[in-house]
């Protein structure tokens, strides 16, 4: 088990040099040599191992690290409190340390990173990752990742147990995220709640309108968007936002681009720096006719 | 004379029938002023301007839309006033002094007003030849009346003022016909508009038109 032990020789070089780190001089120097034995201790395994092991570390690194999305699923829940069943989520694998695992989240306007170690077991990597813990959403997510078909499965469990979700799962797939202002809505015609709460029976349609035109390439004019409805408005303004992967707090937004636009990857909570010149001035068209729509289209005045 | 004045002849149920028709207008009447409201002080981002962006910054559609807003209000007075018999019969100066007012605040600033921002109006071509000839046969309407009281002529001048004042009210009722097909059809914002361009005033000339017939009618029976 020769990748076990480089594993615990670094471990151990790792600890020693964290443990030694604060106290006085002479303990840094007794690190230093400690780690120039290591050195030679490496030194004497021989050069097939050592690149067999190099060759197997460069090929974890190239399958673990990167994107995965799918369904974030509710497991266990509390139906008083209102929760949101399904959500888009993407977990990004970062970087690994020797047995530690880096990566971080985006699920529902949210950006958490996670922290945990790792094992390699019959070619899968099993990990138990925690979230800082300082915010009300945190967890513990454990999952399976399976290089083979470039999957992660698992699930994950709240801190805190008064939470609407405590637990959920989910089994993601392996993807590439690159902004495309090309992705189009396409003829999107659906009913979505008209409200935030689930379980209201109140639906609003969504009409085809709301994908007539893509405003992250054109710039649009007055006449485009002043007969549309208000909630084809907002989607056409928000598709600007999903497609350079904002992860949407506001509800509606999220249910309907996460259950119906299937390039729709969230990876980030704050795009504003991303957005475009068209983009930019198709959003403040946009929202003004939103926000007048809002104001007087049902009420009498003007 | 003062005993075949319509006013004594008038039954109980004709009264609050009046006094209910009062009320509502009233009602609409504040309902109008509070929308003049929003653009006081002169603001030229708020309401109906949020959407008029691309012609905000000409000079002469600003000054129109904001002499429009303002004057266009005094006209709806008249409706207090001007078409009461007895307020004629027993305060003919103040008949006078407030026809005056409407016929000057339509023919010198609220119409030719209206006309120019008829010009950009929301909704396309179909949109603006219907508020401009609106604004154009309201002027014209106004003018015909003043004409005919000018030369005394007083049933032709009560038949144009009522025409007249069919149009001054298409503020109130293209709003309520808006209103009324939203909550019922759930239409497109500029579909809508271009409807009520239209229905907003002819449909008041119809039942102008109708008034008038039948105060001819009436007036023919009662000279019998």
């Amino acid at each position: 088990m020769s990748i076990k032990q480089l594993f615990s020789l670094s471990l151990i070089a790792l600890v020693s040099f964290a443990c030694d780190q604060n106290s006085s001089k002479d303990a840094k120097e007794h690190v230093i040599t400690e780690d120039v034995q290591n050195i030679d201790k490496e030194k004497t395994l021989n050069a097939e191992q050592k690149e067999k092991v190099q060759h197997k570390t460069a090929v974890a690194k190239d399958v673990i690290l990167s994107l995965y999305v799918g369904v974030f699923r509710s497991k266990k829940m509390n139906d008083k409190k209102n929760p949101m069943l399904e959500n888009k989520i993407s977990i990004s694998l970062d970087s690994i340390s020797n047995d530690v695992l880096f990566g971080h989240s985006v699920v529902a306007g949210n950006n958490r990173s996670f922290t945990g170690k790792f094992i390699k077991k019959d070619g899968l990597y099993i990990a138990e990752c925690k979230e800082p813990g300082d915010d009300k959403y945190d967890g513990v997510f454990t999952f399976t990742l399976n290089p083979q078909d470039e999957s992660i499965k698992g699930a994950w469990t709240s801190n805190d147990k008064k939470l609407a979700v405590t637990e959920r799962s989910y089994d993601l797939k392996k993807v590439e995220f690159k902004y495309n202002p090309h992705q189009e809505l396409g003829d999107i015609s659906v009913e979505v709640y008209q409200s935030s709460n689930a379980n209201t029976d109140e639906f609003e349609r969504i009409t085809s309108d709301a994908g007539k035109f893509n405003a992250s390439t054109t710039l649009l004019k007055k006449e485009d968007v002043e007969n549309m409805y208000k909630r084809d408005l907002e989607v056409m303004r928000n598709a600007i936002y999903a497609r350079h992967g904002y992860s949407f707090k506001n509800r509606q937004m999220r249910n309907f681009f996460d259950a119906y636009v299937d390039w729709y990857i969230p990876v980030s909570t704050d795009v504003s720096k991303d957005l475009t010149d068209i983009e930019k001035k198709n959003i403040d068209l946009i929202k003004r006719y939103e926000k007048h729509a809002e104001t007087y289209y049902d009420v009498y005045g003007r | 004379m003062k005993a075949i004045s319509p006013s004594i002849k008038k039954n109980k149920l004709t009264r609050y029938a009046i006094i209910l028709l009062l009320l509502v207008y009233s009602y609409f009447l504040w309902l109008m002023i509070k929308i003049t409201l929003q653009y006081w002080p002169i603001q030229t981002d708020v309401a109906f301007l949020s959407i008029k962006q691309d012609y905000i910054h000409l000079l002469h559609y600003r000054i129109a839309f904001f002499i429009h807003v303002f004057s266009a209000i005094f006209v709806l007075l008249a409706g207090y006033t001007q078409f009461s018999n007895s307020i004629r019969i027993k305060f003919p100066q103040w008949h006078r002094r407030l026809g005056w007012l409407y016929v000057v605040v339509t023919l010198l600033f609220a119409g030719p007003s209206g006309f120019i921002i008829a010009i950009y109006a929301n909704g396309g071509l179909s949109s603006q030849i219907a508020f401009c000839l609106l604004a154009f046969l309201w002027m014209l309407f106004t003018a015909m009346a003043l004409f005919k009281i000018i030369k005394k002529q007083v049933s032709s001048h009560k038949a144009w003022m009522i025409r007249s004042f069919a149009l001054a009210l298409s503020a109130i009722t293209l709003r309520a016909w808006k209103y009324v097909l939203v909550a019922a059809f759930h239409p497109k914002p500029m579909d809508i508009y271009q409807i009520v361009a239209w229905l907003g005033w002819t449909l008041n000339l119809v039942i102008a038109e109708l008034i008038i017939l039948n105060k001819i009618k009436h007036e023919y029976q009662t000279t019998i």
